[in-house]
């Protein structure tokens, strides 16, 4: 099942992503043979109609959620350590040249 | 208007409990920017998100209260979209299997509005756009949230309005949430289509985001249905779109293209197990709740007799109805401590917030012993109202303000003995009065004064006084 | 035979050597042969040198933990306070975490040496390690081949003796295919039993946090330290194991029933395969039953990890949009233009690849057809697995279809690499444990792994299984003459 370079620009868009042209265009043939790859769980014949609702079988009891106490929150220099702050909050510039 | 209204609302509230939806931290309002924070709520790499218990404890008190099925098993949701106030790029909430279904409220007119579903979820950062640059504040990110959808039932703006309002009413009242439209810890987005009556299609629906008040969202209602209408008539069709209505000139316009259909991929979170709770469980947070308002209403006018006036405004405020029922608990009389909650109380609250908290200085205790008093006649209503008023602003008790010499002291029963008595120490001037000789009443009026030094009710003496001349 | 855990323990605390001595041993090593090995892409000597001195203070006082003073390593996708954590990516480059990863404080708290960071594959995606934004990391058996990934560089440093142990991440074989490609011993715990708090995600549901060390003891030792439930990790088991299960490793092996599916043999190169026999008959020699089983649902067990790992990861790595950490593109028009931008020139070419895939079978239309019937197959394989370990104990298979290969294979479609994951995947799939040591070598002298799987906190049996075979096997590897001189 080819996929067509409109799906592909549609999902990059999505996944946040940008292509140059000729990116593309090696991205798509190898795309086409990971999706072929996928593809082969056709094979599988399923049963049910069942949704999945979760991932493998534990399920948690309300009584074992986490208690509402609050812990200290770290400061503002911590949370902005990695990035240049303003006044405390998180900055990013509209448009940069 | 040749059409008929079909509308559905679509209400977020935060939810107060102390901790965010996935993280310890703190969810008091304010406070510096990104202070409120840490790994999980601002999407660092590694973090986890931990589910908070409370959070589904609300959800479910709010589910019982709006009547609905609790799912005994639930689960959390990734809804993916890029945004700066989304620290993780995805909001957790929940897809298929929300925890509350198929409830509904039930309005003044009888008529009841169905609740699809209540779901938890999380809120987004702050962001503030200034001067060519984005800032961004995560003391929000992780507040928790219910999103309650109702069916497409509402038909008018009136009928929409008393639907916020109603449950604005029960949530602040099973204190789950403030509910505060102007403060955003309420927010309802507003589905509006039009249809032919009798038509059983629905027609191309338009949603109106982020309505902030209760009165907007009927002005809002009914300039969107106006909109359409207008449309229609002119053989138009009504384009579907997101719209945001602008309280300046009181019309509704298409927001500016966000992310429309935007592609979620849904998907069960991995990091959050799936979760279960038990029936005996659900039945004790039933059995936690309070008495709701509309039932306390009932209550109050059918049971206790009070006009519906009086009994909705009592009713409508938790603490002040829960005040109002401890003082009948301490004896006191139904209709003056209910009108003088309404009249002397509400009297020196200027706002809905200040009734919400009803921190007054006299407990229901003092208030009763008040009460009693005006009841038995004791004092009349005029200086009951005085005195309440210096107990509120002092908080001092009755008897500082009212001595015993000050009582009238005189029950109905001792005021009809001593007429008695006066008409038999003055048989003259009562068969005087027989005879049509009215001043002659004076004699037992002077009789009466004398024995209660002054403070016998003189018109209610002459009542009781003719009353007993002429047999 | 190398020093492990237990004798370093023992020379300091007989004052033989300071843990800073020890220290400096192993930074003299790394400066001699990291140039060339390139399997720390960060190195932490001013905190480990502080560290070794307070060790050596505890140890002084006694009562000192056993993982005391030792040095190690830690890939770098596992979160230290105040220390660069990349994941090897351009996209992370400066980010240094104000928070430390559970297992890392749970070693912090014993006084665990951390020399540095180690290389990997971008974001844990490879088996190879070559995707790395720091270049690959080379196998110190034969530098001029890969060390396997994507904890290459964890593989590589235990091997080449310059950290006495590390720890690495496992998705799809990523500690286990490394570390039987470099001839160390590799651990992937059962899934949830070791906190990922602090581990930078990839796939979520599949990812695990294991030891890289030269003998299955010193995984044992290591293994004890870092389990246990987190409050921190909802997906964390608090699982009672009993006791440490460095202790009680010695186990007479007569009875224990091994599974051998013929699935996990299909394709695999006749060297390896041989190899394994030998092992296998080892066990059966020593007592071991050997049982024959199917299990016909792993045919389609890549194909449901890469839908499913993909999936998770495309969400996991939305997050990175240069607003909050890490690279932010110098120019752009927009902050939309920006995010774009920022991903775009900041993640590399596979991790692009497995977006995508994520979002494609995750995108209305095509959740049904790839996501959900992944999910499914998911659980038919986990239904054939506990159907399994009734009949048996452990299972016996490959770690990998292939010894190392050379550098830079010219590869003609990504499809050809995933298949290396073939037996290694199953296993993250179902949540099992599985531990991966050395049984042989080819006829190029490359290390060949044999996997030991194990039920869901049956690391007692697999660890059993696995030491026993280690002492009983002989030399299956040759030593290797360098890193730390002690």
């Amino acid at each position: 099942m080819a996929i067509s370079k409109t799906e592909i620009e549609k999902l990059a868009k999505l996944a946040k992503l940008s292509f140059s042209d000729e990116e593309l265009e090696r991205f798509t043939a190898e795309f086409d043979e990971i999706i072929a790859f996928a593809d082969t769980i056709n094979q599988y014949i399923e049963g049910g109609t069942e949704q999945i609702r979760s991932v493998g079988a534990r399920i948690v009891s309300f009584d074992d959620l986490r208690p509402d106490e609050v812990k200290p929150s770290l400061p503002s220099e911590k949370i902005l350590s990695n990035v240049e702050g303003h006044n405390g909050f998180f900055r990013v510039e509209r448009s940069k040249k | 208007m040749n059409y008929e209204i079909v509308c559905g609302i679509e209400t977020h509230i935060e939810l107060a409990t102390r901790t965010k939806i996935f993280c310890s931290c703190t969810t008091e309002f304010g406070g510096e920017p990104n202070t409120h924070c840490c790994p999980v709520c601002t999407g660092q790499p590694g973090a986890l998100p931990v589910l908070n218990q409370k959070v589904v404890e609300y959800a479910i008190k709010a589910g019982l209260a709006l009547n609905c099925i609790i799912n005994t098993k639930s689960h959390m949701d990734r809804k993916n979209y890029v945004y700066p106030d989304l620290p993780k790029a995805y909001q957790i909430s929940q897809y298929d299997e929300p925890l509350c279904e198929k409830g509904y409220i039930e309005l003044d007119s009888g008529k009841r509005i169905g609740i699809t579903r209540i779901h938890i979820e999380e809120d987004a950062g702050k962001l503030i756009h200034e001067r060519g640059y984005t800032y961004i504040d995560y003391n929000r990110s992780g507040i928790p949230l219910i999103e309650i959808v109702s069916e497409p039932d509402i038909s008018s703006a009136e009928e929409a309005r008393e639907y916020a309002e109603k449950l604005q009413l029960i949530m602040r009242y099973i204190g789950i949430s403030d509910c505060k439209m102007q403060e955003g810890s309420m927010r309802c987005d507003v589905n509006l289509s039009l249809r032919k009556p009798g038509d059983p299609g629905l027609g191309v629906r338009t949603e109106i985001k982020n309505i902030n008040s209760l009165s907007f969202i009927q002005k809002a209602v009914m300039a969107e249905a106006e909109r359409q209408a207008d449309i229609l008539d002119s053989g138009g069709t009504v384009v579907q779109q997101t719209m945001r209505y602008d309280e300046a000139t009181n019309t509704v316009t298409p927001m500016r293209d966000k992310e429309n259909s935007e592609d979620y991929r849904y998907f069960p979170d991995p990091d959050i197990l799936r979760f279960s709770i038990d029936e005996e469980k659900i039945e004790e947070i039933r059995k936690s709740l309070p008495e709701l308002p509309f039932d306390k209403l009932k209550r109050y006018v059918n049971v206790l007799g009070l006009p519906e006036s009086t009994a909705r405004q009592i009713s409508r405020y938790r603490k002040v109805a829960e005040f109002f029922e401890e003082a009948l608990a301490e004896g006191a009389g139904v209709k003056n401590a209910a009108n003088m909650i309404v009249g002397t109380i509400f009297a020196t609250m200027d706002t809905e917030e200040e009734k919400e908290l009803f921190d007054i200085r006299i407990s229901p205790a003092q208030y009763a012993a008040l009460i009693k008093l005006a009841d038995e006649k004791k004092i009349n209503i005029g200086v009951a109202q005085a005195t309440l008023q210096k107990m509120l602003e002092s908080g001092k008790s009755v008897e500082e303000f009212i001595k015993p010499e000050d009582l009238a002291g005189i029950s109905d029963e001792e005021l009809e003995n001593l007429c008695r008595e006066a008409i038999d120490a003055n048989p003259k001037a009562a068969a005087d009065v027989r005879n049509g000789k009215e001043k002659a009443i004076n004699a037992m009026f002077g009789y009466i004064m004398k024995k209660t030094g002054g403070k016998a009710d003189i018109r209610k003496a002459e009542v009781i006084l003719r009353k007993l001349i002429g047999q | 035979m190398r020093m492990g855990i237990t004798e370093l323990a023992v020379k300091l605390r007989k004052r033989e050597i300071s843990a800073v001595e020890l220290a400096k041993a192993y930074i003299d090593a790394i400066e001699e042969l990291n140039p060339v090995l390139n399997a720390y892409v960060h190195l932490t000597f001013d905190t480990a040198l502080e560290a070794a001195g307070q060790a050596d203070q505890l140890l002084k006082e006694g009562d000192a933990p056993l993982l005391c003073g030792i040095p190690m390593a830690l890939k770098d996708n596992i979160c230290t306070d105040g220390l660069p954590t990349t994941c090897c990516s351009k996209i992370l480059n400066g980010f240094k975490p104000y928070y430390d990863a559970t297992v890392w404080g749970k070693l912090k708290k014993q006084g665990a040496v951390l020399l540095g960071k180690t290389n990997m594959d971008e974001f844990a995606m490879g088996s190879t390690s070559e995707t790395s934004c720091y270049g690959a990391p080379r196998n110190p058996r034969n530098t001029n081949y890969v060390t396997g990934g994507s904890s290459g560089g964890s593989a590589a440093a235990v091997c080449a003796n310059l950290a006495v142990y590390s720890l690495g991440s496992d998705t799809g074989g990523s500690i286990r295919q490394p570390a039987s490609f470099c001839g160390v011993v590799g651990l992937k715990p059962t899934y949830g039993a070791v906190s990922r708090y602090g581990l930078i995600a990839y796939g979520s549901s599949l990812d695990q946090i294991g030891p890289l060390t030269n003998s299955v003891k010193d995984a044992a030792i290591v293994f004890d330290a870092i389990k246990g439930v987190d409050n921190r990790d909802q997906t964390s088991v608090d699982f009672d194991y009993g006791s440490s299960l460095a202790e009680y490793l010695d186990r007479d092996i007569k009875g224990i029933r091994i599974g051998v599916a013929e699935e996990f043999f299909d394709g695999i190169n006749p060297e390896i395969k041989s190899k394994i026999e030998e092992a296998i008959k080892l066990f059966e020699r020593n007592g071991a039953v050997i049982e024959n089983i199917r299990i016909p649902a792993l045919k389609l067990a890549l194909p449901v990890y890469y839908i499913i790992a993909c999936a998770e990861a495309s969400s996991n790595l939305g997050r990175y949009d240069g607003i909050r950490y890490g690279y932010r593109t110098p120019s752009y028009t927009s902050i939309d233009d920006m995010i774009v931008k920022t991903r775009s020139e900041g993640f590399g070419d596979e991790v692009k690849r497995r977006i995508m895939l994520g979002t494609y079978v995750l995108s209305s239309g095509y959740y049904d057809a790839y996501y959900k019937k992944a999910c499914l197959i998911r659980e038919e394989i986990n239904r054939e697995f506990d159907a399994v370990f009734e009949k048996c104990d452990v299972l016996v298979a490959p770690t990998a279809p292939s010894t190392a290969f050379p550098l830079n294979c010219r590869r003609t479609s990504p499809v050809e690499m995933y298949l290396s994951d073939i037996c290694t995947v199953p296993v993250n799939i179902a949540g099992v444990p599985a531990i991966s040591v050395p049984c042989g070598m080819d006829s190029n002298g490359l290390p060949i792994g044999m996997q030991i799987i194990g039920r869901r906190f049956g690391e007692a049996t697999i660890l059993q299984a696995a030491h026993f075979y280690e002492q009983n096997a002989g030399e299956v590897v040759s030593a290797y003459e360098g890193g730390a001189r002690i």
